[in-house]
């Protein structure tokens, strides 16, 4: 450097050498990062095993008259399996989602910071209850009453649902800043409105994931189903009577020790589980293109 | 104005009173206090001030941190009884209607005295004009030719028009942090509030946001009442008219010491306090 002498640095002790302590510190940067790494690689592997199995044994059992033709036509399908989980998912988030929502609302938005943990709290037993007990519930306290039906078993799903939704339309009602209800509040915007066209206008992404995880719970629940929908032959929509499901399809199916059954439960997992992934895509989509938070 | 009817439209409400109201005498009074109590629970934050409000000038308020500045504020549209716990004594008067009586609807006094909070707070899930006409379309206005006009007005006001005329679609969180605090102004006068109340408007900007704000409040006073709460001296002898100054009592209560004409209170103020305040011995 040629000006070397008109500039003077105050450090004189000033060095970048590598030292023993870097050198170990660079290390153990290294291994943490590498562990980190490997244990979101191990989480992922049950996700692409599941997939790759249910697709492999599943997609030689797959044809078109498989979602066209019920368990008694020849070929065999699962055409009223899918009508009765449909149905019977449908007519349970049609019950759970309106009370989910608004009973999240209502914990985070109406009521008293007691009644608010109180109800947090018992929200998180029902997320944390078995489904088999709701099956239960159903059986016992339903089943004598209305018989093994779509009705009861849509009853027991909703009780499975109705915590899902909530707690998520809380948890996502908290993210929303407390300045935009008072921006409403101080336009003369009465509070319902507020409540609607602010607050959960902002949060509309969040509640909709919400909605949509409790349609992939009511999907994939098959101990209630077992104990209230049962199974059926039929290819009936009437949910006085038992109904189909692909949950207990698979269920059934998967015992048995013809191996056609067995390719065949296979198959029904893959269209779940494509099912489930396709309504998952689209609201998650959806609710990108809206995302505000 | 009138608070008790609930029929009348907004929109109309303010465009009779600004016939028989505004343009006149600049030393009308637009709101009236009188010993005003703010309470959080038990603890009085801010301790019986009283106060009368000139219409269509800039009332300050100022003085040290926690001397209930924004709490008063707050409960001049009666946006404090929102916190929980929170309670008001005394009583608030404009036109002779006191807007603590119990046959006055809270949503009538908010829309009549708008607020600017002190960080730019745009509705996230709506566009520019969205958020500007957010106050009439919540109100149940919803003539379109209508909305536009006022939306633009109010822009126009809020200076922002220019800057946004051609991205009125866009979302409100996409303008700069100043521009948004003016998208809020924007919001806050779209409605025709009587009075606009302003909470450390430019607490949250840069120093050249900030002189924007300060044209525009200037710019607004012939119009509109505007009280703001200000930390910031300068400002407040920048834009206001009359300063209040507070300051906190032994009991932690914010009080008035006293109010005059901003001029006076930073020159010959008559009280000792506020003579060190402006100094800046404390604060």
């Amino acid at each position: 450097m040629k000006n070397k002498n008109e500039l003077k640095f105050a450090a004189v002790s000033f060095s970048l050498d590598l030292t023993e302590r870097d050198v170990r510190r660079r290390r153990m940067n290294q291994i943490m990062t590498r562990a980190i790494q490997f244990s979101a690689f191990l989480a992922v592997i049950p996700i692409i095993a599941i997939v790759l199995v249910v697709a492999i044994n599943g997609l030689s059992g797959f044809s078109l008259e498989f979602l066209t033709n019920s368990p008694t036509d020849q070929p065999r399908g699962i055409l009223n399996a899918i009508q009765g989980s449909l149905i019977m998912t449908f007519l349970a988030l049609i019950a759970s989602a309106p009370i989910g929502i608004g009973g999240g609302i209502y914990l985070h938005e109406y009521a008293s910071e007691r009644t608010a943990r109180v109800g947090e709290l018992v929200i998180d037993v029902m997320l944390g209850v078995p489904s088999i007990l709701a099956g239960l519930f159903a059986y016992f306290a339903l089943v004598p009453i209305i018989g093994q039906s779509g009705w009861a078993a849509a009853i027991a799903l909703t009780v499975l649902m109705i915590p899902v939704v909530m707690r998520t339309t809380q948890e996502v009602l908290r993210l929303v800043p407390v300045g935009l209800r008072e921006a409403s509040l101080a336009l003369g915007v009465p509070r319902w409105k507020t409540t609607i066209f602010i607050t959960c206008r902002t949060a509309i992404s969040g509640i909709l994931t919400g909605v949509v995880l409790a349609i992939s719970r009511g999907l994939g629940e098959t101990a209630p189903l077992l104990l209230t929908s049962q199974s059926s032959n039929d290819s009936n929509i009437d949910l006085g009577a038992r109904m189909n499901s692909m949950t207990v399809v698979i269920f059934e199916w998967a015992g048995s020790p013809d191996p056609l059954y067995v390719t065949q439960a296979w198959t029904t997992a893959l269209v779940l589980f494509v099912l489930a992934l396709v309504l998952n895509i689209l609201v998650r989509f959806k609710s990108i293109n809206n995302r505000v938070l | 104005m009138s608070l008790r009817s609930s029929a009348t439209v907004p929109a109309k409400k303010s465009a009779s009173a600004g016939a028989s109201g505004r343009g006149q005498r600049n030393d009308e009074v637009a709101m009236q206090l009188k010993d005003v109590e703010a309470m959080y629970g038990s603890f009085r934050a801010v301790n019986r001030v009283s106060l009368d409000v000139k219409a269509r000038s800039v009332t300050a308020f100022i003085g040290p941190s926690g001397c209930g500045k924004t709490t008063l504020l707050r409960t001049l549209n009666r946006m404090h009884e929102t916190t929980p716990g929170a309670s008001v004594k005394g009583t608030i008067e404009i036109n002779g209607i006191n807007l603590y009586d119990k046959n006055v609807d809270p949503v009538r006094v908010r829309r009549s005295i708008g607020m600017v909070f002190q960080k730019p707070n745009p509705f996230p899930a709506m566009s520019i004009e969205g958020n500007v006409a957010s106050g009439l379309r919540l109100a149940g206005q919803t003539n379109k030719a209508d909305v536009a006009e006022i939306v633009e007005q109010s822009l126009r006001r809020a200076a922002l028009w220019d800057e946004v005329k051609d991205k009125l679609k866009e979302p409100g969180l996409s303008l700069s942090g100043g521009q948004q605090q003016r998208l809020c102004i924007a919001r806050a006068i779209a409605v025709e509030p009587e009075i606009v109340l302003m909470d450390e408007p430019c607490s949250a900007l840069d120093p050249l946001a900030t002189l924007r704000i300060e044209e525009l409040i200037r710019d607004l006073k012939d119009r509109f009442t505007i009280i703001i709460v200000t930390h910031n001296m300068q400002q407040a002898a920048r834009v206001s008219d009359t300063t209040a100054f507070f300051n906190m009592g032994d009991d932690k209560g914010g009080y008035l010491v006293e109010t005059g004409p901003t001029a006076k209170i930073f020159t010959k103020p008559s009280n000792k306090m506020t003579e060190d305040y402006i100094a800046g011995r404390f604060g």
